[in-house]
């Protein structure tokens, strides 16, 4: 099978600012392959290294050591996110922008026809149900219209890889279905998902496999349907368990 | 509400004893107190840069070369005048290296005057400016005036500005001198304009003869205008007295002025005699 | 280069859907209405001064429009994370240097058209003619002037943290550059040996921004056109300085790390 993510042996450091103290391990010997067609959930408490390692695989932190590729292509190189759609936590678009404006600046990065790109932001507009507030500045749009702008860009290349950093995160349910839907659409499509999140419900519903994160390791990787099966409980239970989480005594 | 009611009508009567600046007419007066005096400077500067066509020292070369703002009005220049003052704009000088050669490619960088037709009447809103601004320096209002009458011919307004220059300056013999020029240049009014200079020259003696280092270049123009526009009334007698005056100032071109006694006195000599023939000042006068 | 020019398209559009041009632009109009419709001496041929003050307005206006825009394009980029979309998208960090410098120099092109458009209505309605090539070489020099002072900006926003300190130290150099540059051989030739040497580097490091403003000699006194070889020349120049501040920045850029 294809590997659409390939990470070996990543190690990320950043350089603490205090002097005397020693660099900080934010990801330590990572390796991972998603593959083609897969919805991957990346999981891990928070400052587990869930998003350096996205960072690394979008090109905006660079690895300390080892590799990390997307579709075989080292993402040092600008090419390698010529198929990837992204999707920021929370939303940052030029807001003096309309909704169509951004997505015919997106489009046009990716060096998408005219044609091509007028049908793509109709059709994107007609998924996230914002064909009525395309021609308003983007500063105007509530939280939620922002997100699906945001989900909008993100599939303007019709991306074979998604990444989604906290796709639901400040959604209300309707949007989390709408997000949940669009996965699932796009996994029928054959394309492939990389997403982290913290809904863990939500996780164990859409996605195929999980790597559980802790510390900059991996702790665990493997299908939902396993680990469920392995360990006897659903995913929210294996979480706490594996990342040692202690209830307290009340 | 009634402590800063009381306070303020309390202080309003002693602020308008020692500022006197907010109860000024004039915006500007208000704005820029006495800084206006240097914006006047700069504006009266700025005309003569316009009449050197951009060519003109810049702050940073004031120290090499200072030109006399006051050549803007000379009329007659003899070489040597005109060498001195080609030598002190001269200051360029020969470029020093090829970032100074090439820039001079961008700037006016070689001297001129201003010498199209109409052209001088750029200098004038700089003129008016400084004026605005600083009602007490006197050479704006003669070379304002000197070009308005001589180079535009705008005779009434350069009587006007003038005028405008005598109510803030009462006492301005220069501002009296370039008006008797006015009267005796554009108006052919000599009998006035010989008025105008005597009052001149009164202002003079008023003012500078206290002085220790007395500006007698004036006295000097005056003497010799004066002296002209009695001449040309037929008074010769008073004539040669103005030149005698103006030998004893010690004049740059002593032996002209001897020359023009001389021809004074022969005019004069001639006079008597015509008036020791009978019927001769008729016919003279009918001449 | 199509992901450069999307880019600057952006940046324009940021620009012309902000108040400060119109602001200027407006200001700029008004101070020469009022100044144009002063009555001196009777005489309604009177122009230079007004093509001067105008002049002066539209090189102040232009300057902080640059500097104003250049300065807060990286730094807003990063501090909205509208960085982070745009960089996972098939963007170098390079093509971002361009794409600002591009859009920010093109904003400033077409707010100088504008500018000069009303300068010549302003003009004609005096002087009955309008001299195009001098109005030409005069725009043309003040954006390889702006070309200039737009890639130092960009470049101060990669070494300064705050753009407004960046706007302030770049305003003061450019300005300082500009009035001193060409007066700093003299200086050094009254300084002694070692200041002399260091002073007379500077005179040969910095970018003769005086150069550019051709204000006097072309516009205000009538001196004639800046020979066209001298002002290919002087395009080549700032080209160069231009490329090596975009360089600077792209260098500085490149190291950059961008935390999400």
């Amino acid at each position: 099978m294809t590997a659409i993510v390939d990470i070996k042996d990543l190690r990320v450091e950043y350089r603490k600012g205090a002097l005397g103290q020693g660099p900080k391990v934010a990801v330590d010997g990572l390796n991972l392959r998603v593959h083609q067609g897969e919805v991957f959930g990346f999981l891990g408490p928070n400052g587990a290294g869930k998003t350096t390692t996205m960072n690394v695989l979008l090109g905006f932190v660079n690895a300390t050591s080892g590799t990390a590729c997307l579709f075989g292509v080292n993402v040092n190189e600008p090419i390698a996110r010529q198929r990837i759609g992204y999707l920021p936590e929370l939303t940052y678009y030029y807001k003096f922008l309309t909704a169509e404006e951004l997505l015919r600046f997106y489009a046009r990065v990716f060096g998408i026809p005219r044609a091509e790109t007028d049908k793509r932001i109709d059709e994107l507009l007609k998924l996230v149900e914002l064909q009525d507030a395309r021609k308003r500045p983007i500063k105007s749009y509530s939280k939620g219209m922002q997100q699906r702008v945001g989900l909008a860009q993100a599939l303007i290349n019709d991306p074979d890889l998604l990444i989604l950093d906290e796709p639901t995160s400040g959604l209300d349910p309707i949007g989390r279905m709408k997000v949940r839907e669009i996965i699932q659409r796009l996994k029928n499509k054959g394309k492939t998902v990389f997403f982290s999140s913290h809904e863990l419900g939500e996780v164990e519903t859409v996605c195929d496999r999980v790597a559980i994160l802790h510390q900059g390791k991996l702790v665990v990787e493997g299908r939902v349907d396993e680990l469920v099966a392995k360990y006897q409980t659903n995913l929210e239970q294996v979480f706490l368990k594996v990342v040692g989480y202690q209830p307290a005594q009340v | 509400m009634a402590v800063c009611f009381t306070l303020g009508t309390c202080l309003q009567l002693r602020v308008e004893k020692w500022n006197t600046r907010a109860q000024s007419d004039s915006l500007l007066a208000i704005l820029l107190g006495d800084g206006q005096r240097m914006f006047a400077n700069h504006f009266f500067t700025k005309a003569d840069v316009y009449f050197h066509s951009g060519y003109y020292p810049s702050w940073m070369d004031q120290g090499m070369a200072t030109p006399d703002p006051g050549h803007m009005t000379e009329e007659h220049h003899d070489e040597h005048e005109e060498a001195e003052h080609e030598k002190a704009m001269d200051f360029l000088g020969a470029p020093k290296d090829w970032i100074d050669r090439f820039g001079r490619n961008f700037f006016p960088s070689t001297h001129a005057h201003l010498d199209k037709p109409g052209e001088s009447r750029e200098i004038l809103p700089w003129l008016r400016l400084s004026a605005d601004m600083d009602p007490q320096r006197i050479q704006t209002y003669t070379v304002g005036a000197f070009w308005l009458r001589r180079e535009l011919g705008k005779v009434d307004e350069a009587e006007q500005f003038l005028r405008e220059g005598l109510k803030a300056n009462p006492d301005s013999c220069e501002i009296l001198l370039e008006l008797g020029r006015l009267y005796d240049e554009n108006r052919h009014n000599p009998v006035h304009a010989g008025n105008l200079m005597q009052l001149a020259l009164r202002r003079w003696d008023e003012q500078e003869q206290a002085q220790k280092k007395p500006d007698e270049g004036i006295r000097l123009q005056v003497l010799i205008f004066l002296s002209h526009v009695e001449e040309e009334q037929g008074n010769f007698r008073q004539a040669l007295h103005y030149r005698e005056l103006e030998l004893s100032l010690s004049p740059p071109q002593p032996e002209i002025v001897k020359q023009q006694i001389e021809e004074l006195r022969a005019k004069l000599g001639e006079e008597k005699r015509a008036e020791q023939t009978p019927g001769s000042k008729s016919q003279t006068l009918e001449k | 280069m199509n992901t450069v020019l999307a880019l600057s398209q952006v940046v324009i559009k940021e620009l012309y859907r902000r108040k400060d041009f119109y602001v200027l632009f407006v200001l700029t109009a008004l101070i020469t209405l009022v100044m144009g419709s002063a009555n001196f001496f009777n005489d309604d041929k009177i122009v230079r001064y007004l093509k001067e003050l105008c002049l002066l307005l539209i090189w102040i206006s232009a300057l902080f429009i640059a500097v104003g825009a250049s300065a807060r394009q990286i730094p807003a980029e990063r501090e909205n994370r509208t960085i982070f979309p745009l960089l996972a998208k098939p963007v170098t960090r390079g093509q971002v240097v361009a794409g600002k410098f591009l859009g920010c120099w093109l904003a400033c092109g077409i707010a100088l058209l504008m500018f000069y458009g009303f300068l010549g209505a302003v003009s004609i309605s005096r002087e009955h003619e309008w001299l195009v090539l001098n109005y030409f070489q005069a725009l043309w020099l003040q954006w390889i002037f702006l070309a200039i002072v737009i890639a130092l900006v960009l470049w101060g926003s990669i070494v300064f943290t705050a753009p407004s300190s960046n706007a302030t130290i770049c305003v003061v150099l450019v300005i300082g550059i500009w009035g001193l540059g060409r007066y700093l051989n003299h200086v050094a030739l009254q300084e002694r040996e070692p200041l002399r040497s260091v002073i007379y580097t500077i005179y040969f490091l910095i970018p003769h921004l005086e150069w550019f403003d051709v204000r006097d000699k072309v516009m205000i006194h009538g001196r004639g056109l800046v020979p066209w070889v001298d002002c290919f020349l002087a395009t080549l120049y700032g080209a160069a300085y231009t490329l090596l501040f975009l360089f600077a920045t792209w260098l500085g850029f490149r190291r950059k790390a961008l935390n999400t």
